[in-house]
C-alpha cells in the first residue's frame, strides 16, 4: 500500500488538533485553579500558544486535504498560516504589556509571596 | 472519520470557551477578566477555522485574522489605561 501525502497530512493535523484540544482544556481549568493574576498569566500562554497557534497549523494541514472545499481549500489553509503567525507574534506582547500595567496599576498583589523586588509593598 | 473527530475538538473546545467565560464574566481583578478574554478570542479563532472545514464554508475563514487583530489591540488599549489614567490618544 502506498502512502499518500494527503493521508500523512491528515495524521499530522489530527494529531496537532488532538493536541490542541488538551490544552485548551488544561488552560481553562488551570484559570479557575490559580491563585492570582501573574500565576494564571502561565494558563493564559498555555491556552495562546498550545491551544490556539498548534491547532490552527494542524488545521491548515487538515484543509488541503478536504476536496469538498475546491479551491478554496488552499484559502482556507493560508489564512490559518497568517492567523497562527500573528498569535506566534501577538499574544506574547500583549500578555506582557498587561501584566506590566497591572503590576504598575498595583491592581492584583502577588498574594502566596516570597519576593517582590520591582514593588515591595504588593508583596503578601 | 475526519468529521467525527473535528466534532470531537470542537465540543472540547465549546467546553474550555464556557470555563473562560465565567472568569472573563466575574474574575477577581480587571486584569483575570482581560486575559480571559483574550484567551478565550485565541481559543475561539481554532472553533472557526474548525466550523468553515465542517460546514465547507470557506468564507468564515475570513473574521479570524481580524479577530486575533482585536483582542490584541484590547490589551495594549486596558494596559495603556491602567498604567497612565487615560488612553493618551
Amino acid at each position: 500500500m502506498v502512502l499518500e501525502v494527503s493521508v500523512i497530512l491528515r495524521i499530522i493535523g489530527s494529531a496537532l488538533l488532538c493536541l490542541g484540544a488538551f490544552a485548551a482544556l488544561v488552560s481553562a481549568i488551570g484559570f479557575h485553579r490559580f491563585k492570582n493574576f501573574y500565576l494564571r498569566l502561565h494558563a493564559a500562554t498555555i491556552g495562546s500558544i498550545w491551544g490556539s497557534v498548534y491547532p490552527l497549523v494542524g488545521a491548515a494541514l487538515l484543509a488541503t486535504t478536504v476536496e469538498e472545499l475546491g479551491v478554496y481549500r488552499w484559502f482556507v489553509a493560508g489564512a490559518s498560516i497568517v492567523a497562527a503567525f500573528i498569535v506566534l507574534i501577538l499574544a506574547p506582547a500583549g500578555s506582557h504589556a498587561l501584566a506590566r500595567g497591572v503590576h504598575k496599576a498595583r491592581v492584583a498583589r502577588v498574594k502566596p509571596c516570597i519576593a517582590d523586588k520591582l514593588d515591595p509593598e504588593l508583596c503578601g | 472519520m475526519l468529521t467525527e473527530l473535528i466534532l470531537v475538538v470542537m465540543f472540547i473546545y465549546v467546553i474550555a470557551i464556557l470555563l473562560l467565560s465565567i472568569i472573563a464574566l466575574k474574575g477577581p481583578t480587571i486584569g483575570d477578566q482581560v486575559l480571559a478574554i483574550d484567551v478565550l478570542t485565541y481559543i475561539s479563532l481554532v472553533l472557526f477555522t474548525l466550523l468553515s472545514i465542517y460546514l465547507k464554508q470557506p468564507l468564515l475563514i475570513v473574521l479570524v485574522i481580524p479577530l486575533a487583530l482585536w483582542v490584541y489591540s484590547l490589551d495594549i488599549y486596558i494596559a495603556k489605561y491602567l498604567e497612565r489614567g487615560d488612553l493618551g490618544a
